[in-house]
């Protein structure tokens, strides 16, 4: 036994503390000699466990005792108080048995993630199976729900054809509320086919000039109404970046709602514009049609909400369901603004590019 | 029956009444020939099975196709007669009631010559089908 630290000893502590504060380095500088995750979260260990707050202090307990030691030991020295080799050594295995049990606790963790990870990929098969069927569905409904309609609207049309001389008018008018019934339930399978779409399409991303597709889809929309006076003012509108048959879809109904609800104005006002921001583009659809009180504003965009009679103004209520559903795909946002009589006002944002 | 002017293959009698009657309009059902599967339309169009004593040569002119049907469905029928270098040039138009994108892209991948999703409106289905016939049947020229 000596009385001072045999330089062997010292090396050791020194080779120790040396590894520690070279992985402490890469760490925090982010380089690693070897492109493995699993190889560098196995190397890393002790430096990440350092620097969780939890772990941190276990860890540095026997690194700052050795520290200790070596600061102090020539001061124990010169007292006649001797710090053996062999409590260097005790401290050295501390740190190595620290080691081994927080390298098993990783490995634990490791395993268990990836347990958890073999749970998350069975997860998303069932998912994905799920919308398989989903979309299954859907398909069955566009054709086999549209079969009967169909023969539904034509034999009581064919009725009316054939029998004419046969009915009453009051046999005429019940027969005219079928067609009206399977109009709308028409009108309400191609909505939800379109909103399923709308939800599963792939969508193609591209540049979109979005003045030129508001245009376009407002001299669609208008068909139909050409008696209407409608003024629409468009503002120069930023680029957009997104699918373009989601979006057109989007303008569309937009639009077609400011034509719809802006039917019992003398004269309808349609507004798009545009308000810049720093990560997004904001385009709104302004309108000085029948609004809407903003109380049920959270009911906006609600699947099969309305906020009109169909007295008032014909729909099925999916239309702003489809305008967010779009939107949300594309990681942006839609709100709407609104007073009664007074008109409303949709926003929606688009990322930039 | 040797003569075929349109072969309708069509499973569902309600569709195929809706649709007679639209093509009347443009007197085209003299000749027609209405069957209600795949099955029965190849067995028609290559004379097996219960069409065994038909004259072959005698091919309808133009071919009305549902897609979904029980036994053989439409997309097969479709790809049987334009594999065939006997029947590869007999217009073919899908009449269906599914608007499915894939739908639409299969059939024109196995090389159909048009493709007409039917309304659900009386006056569009009367309009679409009528049209679609006297186009195909009149105006339009099939080669020899």
């Amino acid at each position: 036994m000596t009385t001072s630290l045999k330089a062997q000893t010292r090396n050791d502590l020194l080779m120790v503390l040396l590894l520690v504060s070279a992985g402490f380095l890469m760490y925090h500088l982010n380089i690693f000699p070897v492109k493995n995750v699993f190889f560098n979260q196995l190397m890393m260990f002790p430096i990440i466990l350092t620097t969780n707050k939890s772990r941190r202090f276990i860890w540095a307990i026997p690194i700052i005792i050795g520290l200790i030691l070596i600061l102090v030991q020539p001061i124990f020295s010169t007292f006649g108080v001797s710090v053996t080799d062999d409590l260097f050594r005790l401290i050295l295995l501390m740190v190595v048995i620290l080691m081994v049990a927080l390298l098993v606790e990783r490995i634990e963790k490791v395993r268990s993630l990836r347990s958890l990870n073999e749970r998350l990929k069975k997860q998303t098969k069932m998912l994905e199976d799920a919308n398989d069927e989903l979309e299954a569905f859907a398909y069955s409904v566009s054709h086999d729900l549209r079969v009967p309609l169909r023969a539904i609207d034509g034999f009581s049309r064919i009725i009316v054809e054939d029998y004419q001389d046969k009915l009453d008018e009051e046999g005429i008018r019940l027969l005219n509320i079928v067609r009206e019934n399977t109009h709308k339930m028409g009108q309400l399978i191609d909505d939800i086919l379109m909103l399923s779409r709308a939800g599963r399409q792939e969508m193609k991303m591209s540049d979109i000039d979005m003045e030129d597709l508001v245009k376009t889809v407002y001299n669609q929309v208008i068909q139909g109404f050409e008696g209407r006076s409608i003024e629409l003012k468009v503002d120069s509108l930023p680029q957009a970046y997104g699918d373009r048959a989601l979006l057109t879809q989007v303008v569309s109904n937009l639009l077609s709602n400011s034509v719809k609800f802006t039917s019992q104005r003398e004269k309808g006002v349609i507004e798009v514009g545009y308000q810049n921001d720093k990560n997004e583009n904001i385009y709104y659809v302004k309108d000085n049609g029948a609004g809407f009180d903003m109380k049920y504003v959270n009911k906006l965009f609600g699947l099969f909400q309305r906020l009109h009679s169909p007295e008032e103004f014909e729909g099925t209520g999916v239309g702003l369901s489809i305008v967010q559903r779009i939107i949300r795909r594309h990681e942006g946002r839609v709100w709407g603004e609104g007073e009664v009589d007074k008109g409303a006002t949709i926003y929606f944002t688009l990322p930039k590019k | 029956m040797d003569e075929i002017d349109i072969l309708l293959v069509e499973d569902n009698p309600t569709d195929a009444e809706l649709t007679m009657r639209a093509l009347k309009r443009k007197n085209l059902v003299n000749k027609l020939v209405w069957v209600k599967d795949g099955a029965e339309a190849l067995d028609l169009i290559f004379a097996k099975g219960e069409y065994s004593n038909r004259n072959v040569e005698n091919l309808p002119r133009l071919i009305l196709l549902d897609l979904r049907m029980p036994k053989v469905d439409g997309l097969e029928v479709l790809q049987t007669i334009k594999a065939d270098e006997r029947t590869r040039k007999i217009p073919v138009v899908v009449l269906t009631s599914s608007k499915e994108d894939r739908d639409i892209v299969e059939s024109y991948e196995l090389g159909v010559n048009s493709y007409v999703s039917k309304p659900v409106e009386f006056d569009e289905f009367i309009d679409a089908v009528s049209t679609l016939g006297f186009y195909w049947m009149l105006i339009n020229n099939p080669p020899e």
